[in-house]
């Protein structure tokens, strides 16, 4: 398949991240130059160069990502012919077909061969793909990508319709998987690629459900047992870090403080409106009845002491400039009083913490996995009338007695 | 353990997964109530299944793995596959049915009494029917459910599963989620396609979620290949779901190997008891074995250092009860570039938290969390719907990929930021304030910083709002 050297080399496929929505092949062809809005760069600088390097433009500007290529990121960075399959639905149909070392596996449609190069690295160079694809020039397109990519011993690919003219062996795979858009025309043709000789499995790629009701007909009276049916899909989570979330303590806090300091620029104010009065009046009339100073005080402190405050400024005209100011001084020092407390203002300094959440847009529907299993027909015992009522003892109506047995 | 060439040819794909039920194989019984009973079969034995009767272990060897049989004097017929059954739509709603009506004039005594006659379950199902006050009045569906149900209760037969990894897994996993850490069949086979897990590739497994990705790496390196794992006990650690998958050794040996935190520790010495004789020579053939035995694995453990001192891993999957942030930065410097990093938590928290110090460490590149989601259908004709039971999560993932870091390598970003920077200064000095904090929709970490630091200079506002 692709280079597994420490080092990138001349004629070698890489993949080349940009960002990370942004992400391509580069067949590496000394002489040419690759250039993005991300740097210049030499393929002949890149050789030599161990794989996953970051490799900064020659002008200094932007740097790249050198990747080895894997299925996975060849998923991402494929020329796309045709819809693609990712991550999600590979892996499940991989894991569920039980696909490994040494499988041997049907594939039709290529398309754009996303699911061909993951099988292709599961099933080595012991197992085999076989690959269909029945228009041509995504056919001819594939099969130049296999080349490139060192895959001639592992898949092979046939240009044809497999609905009309099936495939090209005969009991031999263990594992069909069916990516088109009449599957059940290709049902029958699975069953005779299938071995013979022990568990095989078929899965069928489709994405609406009348298609899936459709297939299950068709395997169910092909002689499929355990069919059944999955949806699977991958929710990406973004992160966040960010300071602790602060308390109400703190909020709390802080709004008593800027409440103290309104009311403390408050009386500020009326102290020196007073005062400029004040100094008028002095001029006029020296000698005023004195008031308690403290009241004002506590009155200022206490919520709606304003309208208080207010009628108390209205019928003080012969309180003392002296007193007055006094008071208010007091007044201002209790509001600046309420401070945050301290523990919580511990808590609220550097540390950071991640958060995570969905992605508000994801990916909501890909297919329905139809699977299903064909067991051994070479084991499966030859019953006779009289046995098949006796092994399947609940069927009442003769009808749905399991169409296949042999 | 050997020094860690896989063997240079594969053996047939038959080594790699049992099809066929061999003596000391650990199997998979479904039993008619839909339930999984596991067992070793054992020669000569006896296999009791409860009510669901009894049968001679013998009679499973040899046979292939998949098939469904059904129990006679401790004899086993092998049962054709079940297809789907058709059922005919009917006008019969459950309009007339209604609840804890006593509906089933044959009571349990009756029915056990006719089991001990030796009726089959067919028969007995059907005495039930015909008792049964409002069988006609049901819809096709319901009696097809009826019958089911039924059937799993009386009937004496069973099938034996195929260990295949996906099966397995299920298995552990409606077991006990909590043993497999959550890892669903879904979410492990996304982890090892994502860690990129081939035969012949070299990798570091943290398997504390009792061995069920280490039985997906071994599976799909196929005997061919490397495996260390690093586990937090001073024995071989055990991997249990590794016996369901019934590898042979010659497919695991030489593959795997395993360290403990200690003696994956560089710095470390390894405290071994000497496997030379004290006085010299040897004092017995018992002795000269023990030591040579202890010789061997000494060697192998030194062997197994070295090669992970030596790296170059095509990649690392983490499912482990600890801090993934220490592991995965103790086993950093043993990958290769380009090497996929995969850790699986049941939390989402403990990868947030873990993306969150890799995104500011130069060497790690493109960290992304994911959460598998997985929707089964029952696809009966006519019936079609998704299963009424599903599993909540199957955790998360987090991958991330190794990368060589060039510190001298500056971003376009950087020189375009420094003309954006510009810009947007000289914009802000001509006294436009900059309220864009308020449109995120996510509370942005800068206002709230803001709000504590500024010493309530925003709560101006409010307060002049509030007396104007």
């Amino acid at each position: 398949m692709w280079s597994t050297a420490r080092e990138v080399a001349a004629g070698d496929l890489v993949i080349i991240w940009l960002t990370r929505d942004l992400a391509q092949p580069l067949l590496i062809t000394p002489g040419k130059e690759l250039n993005s809005k991300f740097g210049v760069y030499r393929h002949s600088d890149l050789v030599g160069i161990p794989y996953g390097s970051k490799v900064g433009s020659r002008n200094g500007k932007g740097f790249i990502h050198l990747l080895r290529p894997t299925p996975e990121l060849w998923t991402l960075a494929l020329p796309h012919r045709t819809q693609i399959l990712y991550l999600a639905d590979i892996a499940f149909i991989t894991s569920w077909l039980n696909i490994k070392p040494g499988s041997r596996v049907i594939e039709a449609g290529t398309g754009s061969a996303s699911f061909s190069h993951s099988v292709a690295r599961t099933v080595g160079a012991t197992g085999h793909v076989w690959s269909y694809e029945f228009h041509e020039a995504r056919a001819k397109k594939a099969r130049e990508e296999f080349t490139q990519h060192g895959l001639d011993d592992i898949i092979t690919l046939t240009h044809r319709n497999v609905c009309k003219d099936g495939f090209t062996v005969i009991d031999t795979v263990d594992a069909v998987f069916l990516d088109l858009p009449a599957p059940w025309d290709a049902v029958d043709h699975a069953k005779k690629a299938l071995r013979t000789d022990r568990v095989t499995r078929i899965c069928c790629f489709s994405p609406c459900m009348e298609q899936v009701l459709r297939t299950v007909t068709a395997l169910n009276d092909a002689g499929f047992t355990e069919i059944t049916m999955y949806e699977t899909l991958i929710r990406p989570h973004q992160v966040d870090v960010v300071p602790p979330l602060p308390t109400i303590d703190i909020i709390g806090a802080q709004l008593k403080q800027a409440e103290a300091r309104r009311e403390a620029k408050r009386l500020r104010q009326i102290a020196n409106s007073r005062q400029a009065r004040g100094e008028k009046r002095k001029r006029e009339e020296p000698n005023e009845e004195e008031m308690p100073g403290a009241s004002t005080g506590d009155q200022a402190m206490d919520v709606g002491a304003a309208d208080a405050a207010d009628e108390e400024m209205a019928s003080s005209h012969k309180k003392s400039k002296l007193s007055e100011t006094e008071s208010l001084a007091t007044a201002v020092a209790t509001a600046a009083v309420p401070s945050i407390p301290a523990a919580s203002l511990e808590s609220i300094t550097p540390t950071k913490i991640s958060l995570s959440k969905a992605f508000p847009e994801v990916r909501g529907h890909t297919s329905y996995l139809t699977f299903a299993v064909l067991v051994p027909r070479s084991t499966a015992p030859d019953l006779s009338e009289e046995e098949e009522e006796k092994a399947s003892p609940v069927l009442t109506n003769r009808d749905t007695a399991p169409a296949e047995s042999s | 353990m050997d020094s860690g060439e896989g063997p240079s040819s594969v053996s047939q794909p038959e080594g790699t997964g049992a099809t066929k039920i061999k003596l000391g194989d650990t199997i998979l019984l479904r039993i008619p109530s839909g339930d999984i009973r596991t067992l070793k079969l054992e020669k000569d034995s006896t296999i009791n299944l409860g009510k669901f009767g009894s049968f001679f272990s013998n009679e499973l060897i040899d046979q292939p793995y998949g098939l469904a049989y059904d129990i006679t004097d401790k004899k086993l017929t092998v049962l054709p596959p079940k297809g789907l059954q058709e059922v005919e739509d009917t006008d019969a709603t459950n309009e007339l049915i209604n609840d804890g009506q006593a509906v089933q004039p044959l009571t349990v005594e009756e029915i056990e009494a006719l089991k001990k006659s030796g009726l089959s379950a067919s028969e007995i199902i059907e005495k039930q029917i015909e008792q049964h006050a409002n069988f006609q009045l049901k819809t096709e569906y319901s009696k097809e459910k009826y019958k089911k149900r039924k059937e799993a209760k009386y009937s004496k037969s069973f099938s034996t599963v195929i260990p295949t990894l996906f099966n397995v897994c299920e298995y552990w996993f409606n077991k006990d989620p909590s043993r497999l850490r959550d890892i669903r069949p879904d979410t492990l086979s996304q982890m090892l396609n994502l860690a990129s897990i081939r035969p012949g590739g070299r990798y570091l497994a943290v398997d504390d979620a009792s061995g069920v990705v280490v039985a997906g790496i071994l599976d799909r390196l196929g005997g061919k290949g490397r495996l260390i794992t690093i586990c937090d006990v001073d024995s071989p650690p055990a991997y249990p779901v590794v016996t369901h998958m019934n590898f042979s050794k010659e497919f695991t040996t030489p593959v795997m190997s395993s360290l403990n935190w200690a003696t994956a520790d560089e710095d470390y010495t390894p405290v071994l008891p000497s496997s030379e004789p004290t006085s010299g020579s040897y004092k017995s053939d018992a002795q000269k074995t023990r030591l040579n035995k202890r010789k061997i694995a000494s060697n192998a453990l030194f062997q197994t250092r070295d090669e992970l001192f030596n790296g170059e891993f095509d990649g690392l999957i983490v499912a482990s009860q600890y801090d993934p942030f220490s592991i995965v930065q103790k086993l950093f410097p043993y990958l290769a570039g380009s090497a996929s990093i995969v850790v699986h938590s049941p939390q989402v928290h403990v990868l947030s938290d873990l993306h969150g110090k890799l995104r500011d460490i130069p060497g790690y590149l493109g960290p992304a969390i994911t959460e598998a989601f997985l929707r089964r259908y029952q696809v009966l004709p006519g019936r079609t719907h998704p299963m009424m039971n599903a599993s909540g999560s199957g955790g998360f993932i987090l991958h991330v990929i190794k990368i060589y870091d060039d510190p001298n390598a500056s971003s376009v970003m950087a020189h375009r930021h420094k003309v954006k920077k510009l810009r947007a200064e000289n914009t802000s000095n001509t006294g436009t304030p900059t309220p864009v904090q308020s449109k995120t929709a996510t509370p942005s970490p800068t206002v709230i910083e803001d709000a504590t630091m500024t010493e309530a200079e925003p709560m101006k506002d409010h307060s002049t709002n509030a007396t104007s």
